[in-house]
């Protein structure tokens, strides 16, 4: 087989992966509406609580209402797509449907290789999260647009990285647990864990700064906390750069650390490449692992 | 004779089990060949280790001259039914068929070429469009079979193809297999607890306990371990006590008399020296039910 051959192999699996997952109109919509109640839950009951805190924090200052709309605004949404990327990521697999449908036997005797396949569920998963995230982005843009909008181009391409990172994260993650796995009761149990888990220890239901402090060292140990920052920064430096023309700066990089927009590892400040770098090799590894995984496995079989 | 499928001295233990233990056969290319055996014999495990899905402990496997040890140029010229199908449930016939036949390197011409044929053949064309579990069993049969042979396999493996099929989605199965060993020179490796389908291969393994217990066709196995009977329905009482007398077994009830023999010769010879007692008779070779319970002791009908 050459290696044209075997990337046309991937090319149509990852589609059939794909047309599998989104087959069900449902899972769509409910894979969409889940972040989106998150979202106006949010708004409901954690977004005054914010905007007491920054009040409390500017009282004296004359800062515009617009500005604190769009800054927890921001938070929140930023909070609800970076827990998205991975909750959604772990929600769609294909690999363990198939493992429960047989289909996996019927690969097992093509003329595929196994590693094309396995390729194939983490590509699939991973654009199945993209389409997901990236219409959440479009709905978050458009509640943005109504509160305070100060996203800049280059603060977009840092969403739209942040996102693809932590997909692909998220899939990888998801597909090292699902190699192990080979029923839906697993599958579920995992989901709601990760969907319970992942928003608290990755520092996006409630800021760093509030938690206590070796929570604060186990957190910052985290690949999705990195992640999780990104889109704050993403979502957050236009307006923190619109507060910063009315506030001081010691003011405005006091919101900037209370909120998460600034990340510290055990006291020492985290630039916005260390961030892209944490997460990026995190990815690099796990996907080391993955296919590591799978090659022992492969040896195992025959 | 070219052996398309040589297994030596198989053997595969799962623990204490002894899945396969130390199996040899051959399939002749062109040739029907059952495997004949009760769940859980070592059917499905030899299979398995055919096809690459399974590892064996020891002995040696080929298909077309490689060994499995090769499976990735062994795969291409291998197509599998399942015994309940593999395909996708909420994909369309027509996406199942495709998305399948890409892992053969097929392109979308000749994909479209190869599966015309089939839809001209078997009448798929209604079907074509509808999602897999909108069908009825038998159109599920015919999408997997289809889907075994979509990419012109030398040999198709059925495992168990019509477990749970009512009889006339069996005949339907076996009518479209008929029909292409008729017009290709396809070798067909089946496995099934069914008597009928079994007596009509050219070549039978029974297998039990992972072992072989008998081996050759129909006919030679008939031959050797089933018995003959004459039943007799119109014929002289004196014949009862000619059976009395030779001890030769019989069953007796209004309607007729059944005489089992050891072979056919003796079935032939008792005929020909009684003739004028019997007036109305049918001579019945033993089935390949009777084979089965005297090489295995087991009654096939009661363990399946």
């Amino acid at each position: 087989m050459n290696s044209q051959s075997e990337l046309r192999k991937l090319t149509y699996l990852t589609f059939r992966n794909i047309k599998l997952y989104f087959k069900d109109k449902m899972t769509f919509l409910v894979s969409l509406i889940t972040p989106i109640i998150l979202l106006i839950l949010f708004i409901l009951f954690l977004k005054s609580t914010y905007e007491d805190s920054i009040l409390s924090i500017v009282e004296s200052f004359n800062l515009d209402q617009n500005l604190i709309d769009a800054f927890t605004g921001g938070w929140l949404f930023s909070s609800v797509l970076a827990t998205s990327c991975i909750t959604v990521a772990f929600c769609s697999g294909m690999m363990v449907i198939d493992k429960i449908n047989k289909a996996n036997v019927d690969f097992l005797v093509s003329p595929v290789k196994k590693s094309t396949l396995q390729i194939s569920y983490v590509l699939a998963n991973l654009f199945s999260t993209l389409i997901i995230a990236f219409s959440l982005l479009v709905i978050g843009m458009i509640y943005l647009a109504c509160v305070g909008f100060y996203i800049t181009f280059v603060d977009f391409l840092l969403i739209v990285f942040s996102i693809v990172i932590t997909s692909l994260f998220g899939t990888i993650l998801a597909n090292i647990i699902w190699t192990f796995t080979r029923t839906q009761g697993v599958v579920s149990g995992v989901c709601t864990l990760v969907s319970a888990l992942y928003g608290f220890i990755c520092g996006a239901y409630i800021p760093i700064n509030t938690m206590g402090e070796g929570v604060q060292g186990f957190v910052s140990l985290l690949p999705g906390t990195y992640a999780t920052i990104l889109f704050r920064q993403g979502f957050l430096n236009g307006v923190l750069d619109e507060m910063g023309k009315t506030l001081p700066a010691e003011m405005t990089t006091g919101i900037a650390d209370g909120f998460d927009v600034n990340m510290s590892f055990f006291g020492y400040d985290v630039s916005t490449l260390g961030l892209i770098l944490v997460i990026s090799i995190s990815t690099i590894v796990l996907l080391g692992i993955f296919l590591l995984i799978n090659n022992l496995k492969k040896r195992q079989k025959i | 004779m070219n052996h398309i499928i040589e297994i030596k001295n198989l053997k595969k233990y799962f623990g204490d089990t002894r899945a396969v233990d130390n199996i040899s056969f051959s399939v002749e290319e062109g040739d029907l060949f059952a495997f004949l055996g009760l769940n859980g014999a070592g059917k499905s495990t030899t299979i398995n280790i055919l096809v690459g899905v399974l590892k064996r402990d020891s002995g040696e496997c080929f298909v077309n001259n490689l060994s499995v040890d090769d499976i990735s140029k062994i795969l291409p010229s291998i197509g599998i039914v399942f015994q309940s199908s593999v395909l996708d449930k909420n994909l369309s016939v027509y996406d199942n068929l495709r998305y399948r036949a890409m892992l053969y390197g097929m392109d979308k011409k000749e994909f479209e070429k190869n599966l015309k044929y089939f839809v001209d053949k078997l009448d798929l064309q209604p079907i074509l469009k509808k999602q897999l579990d909108k069908l009825s069993g038998g159109q599920k049969r015919k999408v997997d079979i289809v889907r075994a042979l979509l990419h012109k396999p030398k040999i198709l493996i059925l495992d168990e193809p019509t477990t749970g099929l009512d009889p006339k989605t069996r005949k339907l199965v076996w009518d479209m297999i008929n029909e292409f060993r008729k017009n290709t020179n396809l070798t067909v490796l089946l496995t099934t607890h069914y008597m009928e389908e079994a007596s009509i291969a050219d070549d039978v393994v029974i297998i039990d306990g992972g072992k072989i217990v008998a081996q050759g066709s129909p006919l030679t196995l008939k031959n050797k371990f089933a018995s003959d009977y004459i039943k007799a329905y119109k014929y002289d009482k004196k014949v009862l006590e000619i059976l009395d007398k030779a001890n030769i077994p019989y069953k007796k009830d209004k309607k007729h008399l059944e005489i089992k023999f050891k072979n056919t010769d003796d079935a032939k010879n008792f005929l020909v020296k009684n003739n004028t007692l019997f007036k109305d008779i049918e001579i019945l070779k033993g089935s390949m039910d009777d084979v089965f319970l005297a090489v295995t002791g087991k009654d096939l009908k009661e363990n399946v």
